[in-house]
């Protein structure tokens, strides 16, 4: 009986029933066997109650959504222009920084692409630089800057972890601080490889000047002190994380619809109703998901995968190695919030089993996720992209594949070098 | 006539829903701000601001699934559907919007009996609000979410 159930399950997920139902139903199995009454699911979901961090993420999706619909990206990408411009393949260095910031602001949501691939793109052109490099800049960089705090997927890891009580403590904080360095890694190889590529002929670059500095800065005025107050909040410990996001989401709001006037007031409600549909479906899956690792705890699933595991791979070295392959091939068939709250549960107490950091574990997750996102065949930022720039999703394969060589370079080392993701935090 | 009506209450549970959300937003944001600087300038807050905005969550998830249903827009992992024909693919709709239906109306049942407990019990959640209220969401969503897929088995969306 209860296999049947596990069959039409497995079905019914691959046939494409969505995710809640699929978790729902597993949960329900599990406490069956069990012999356990299934209004405990009600009392399991009941529990979002009890976490005051899950408060961030409705919050910061919010101001993420109105960022992106406001002219932030226009500002944002003359801001980075004058200040980086005049480096040489200056604009390339403004493509990635400009796409990390807004990332991490908006969520990976494949918006980076859409509001600054369409102002990059034209730009990356006009200096010069070749159309393949251009167009596999602006989709390879969609999800750069996942790392970087605000991330809702950040906040998203940590909340499972904490709520599984495994391996050493830490705060969601400590998890925003051990992303930067991995993150500046990325930014380095990038911008190395993309020197490298233009060596010896023309580095395009744009000419520094005080006065495009002023006016870029004039015009970013109400929005600078958004950076610097939320990270500066965050980071410094002033702010806990949902007080950060209470903040943004009040700010942004005044920002842009009463100082700039960039989004009129009669658009807000169906801003705001869009943002709360994507969020409120995440934390359903949530809250359903967190009664099914409960099962999963209870009937030491993780544990005896660990034991399985363990008689196969004998180091930690040969264990982050395979988890890579893994998780590249997750990142590209499912979506990152999926990816986290399947996945995680399985992998942790096998990860802090070999003597792996929970928030190194965390990191390494996550920047395979982020190369997820442009892993042929189906990584949904080139779908986005091909939709966005009207290419075939073939061309923008051939323009993604030298990024995608460069971040896993990147992502080996963060891999391997737990210090990276550390370093910050002790 | 019958379908008119059928239809303007579903209509008008549309409207109903994308208001909560909105009104659930905006009392969140509210609140916790009002919290941050009551905090750090006043030294006080409310007190049940932070048990009020827990709950918010709670039915920004469930009120945010609702919408979510309405045209089977929730996160799925979609292997196959991708690779087959349209004729297939509306099949495998069906049999997933059958079974999302079915999942979320034994959900509902439960949690029915969930609440009905919590009633007997006659906790509060903060305030002078009782438990149960909080937690009615949670059937009253989970049985709209379940009668919409179950309509959607019939007709995919």
């Amino acid at each position: 009986m209860i296999w049947l159930g596990i069959l039409v399950l497995i079905a019914a997920a691959l046939a494409g029933a969505p995710l809640l139902a699929v978790l729902m139903a597993a949960a329900m199995l599990g406490f069956l066997a069990a012999d356990i009454d299934l209004a405990i699911l009600a009392i399991e979901v009941y529990r979002i109650v009890d976490t005051p961090l899950l408060v961030a993420l409705p919050l910061f999706t919010y101001a993420g959504y109105l960022l992106s619909e406001s002219k932030t990206s226009e500002r944002l990408v003359a801001l980075v222009q004058s200040l980086f411009g005049w480096l040489p393949c200056g604009l390339a260095v403004v493509g990635f920084v400009a796409c990390a910031v807004f990332t991490a602001l908006t969520g990976a949501s494949g918006v980076t692409i859409v509001a600054l691939g369409g102002l990059l793109l034209p730009a990356l052109a006009k200096a010069g630089f070749g159309e393949r490099f251009s167009l596999g800049l602006v989709t390879a960089s969609g999800s750069l800057g996942l790392l970087l705090a605000p991330s809702v997927p950040l906040i998203l890891y940590g909340i499972i972890v904490q709520q599984m009580n495994v391996g050493p403590p830490f705060t969601i904080v400590e998890l925003f601080k051990a992303g930067v360095l991995p993150l500046l890694l990325m930014l380095a190889c990038l911008v190395g490889w993309t020197l490298w590529l233009h060596r010896g002929g023309r580095a395009p670059r744009t000419p520094f000047g005080w006065p495009a500095v002023w006016r870029a800065l004039k015009a970013a005025r109400w929005e600078l002190p958004l950076p610097l107050v939320v990270l500066g909040g965050i980071y410094s410990g002033f702010f806990a994380i949902s007080e950060a996001a209470a903040v943004t989401a009040l700010y942004v709001t005044v920002a842009q619809v009463l100082l700039y006037r960039d989004i009129k007031l009669r658009t807000l409600p169906r801003i705001a109703i869009d943002a709360m549909t994507m969020v409120g479906g995440i934390l359903l899956v949530l809250g359903v998901a967190l009664a099914f690792t409960n099962f999963l705890v209870d009937a030491e699933v993780p544990q005896r995968l660990f034991q399985a595991m363990q008689s196969r791979i004998d180091s930690a070295l040969a264990f982050l190695l395979l988890l890579n392959l893994l998780l590249l091939a997750l990142g590209a068939v499912l979506d990152i919030f999926s990816a986290l709250v399947i996945m995680v549960p399985l992998i942790l107490p096998a990860a802090v089993g070999y003597g792996i950091h929970p928030i190194h574990l965390g990191i390494v997750f996550l920047a395979n996720m982020q190369i997820g996102y442009f892993t042929p065949p189906v990584g949904m930022n080139l779908f986005i992209a091909s939709y966005r720039f009207k290419k075939p999703v073939l061309e923008i394969y051939r323009a993604c594949w030298p990024f995608m060589v460069v971040l896993l370079a990147a992502l080996l080392l963060i891999t391997y070098v737990p210090w990276l993701s550390m370093a910050l935090v002790r | 006539m019958q379908a008119s009506i059928v239809q303007r209450a579903a209509a008008g549970l549309r409207r109903f829903e994308d208001a909560m959300l909105a009104a659930i937003l905006a009392a969140m944001i509210v609140v916790a701000a009002w919290q941050v600087v009551a905090r750090n300038f006043f030294d006080t807050g409310l007190l049940w601001g932070d048990a009020l905005v827990r709950v918010l969550v709670l039915w920004v998830a469930m009120v945010g699934a609702m919408v979510a249903s309405r045209k089977d827009d929730h996160i799925r992992i979609d292997l196959v559907s991708r690779f087959v024909g349209a004729a297939w693919r509306r099949r495998l709709q069906r049999f997933a919007c059958a079974f999302a239906g079915l999942v979320l109306a034994v959900f509902a049942w439960h949690s029915f009996r969930f609440v009905q407990f919590e009633y007997q019990d006659g906790l509060i959640a903060f305030g002078a609000v009782p438990a149960w209220v909080c937690e009615s969401i949670l059937p009253l969503g989970a049985g709209i979410m379940s009668l919409r897929y179950l309509l959607h088995a019939l007709d995919p969306p």
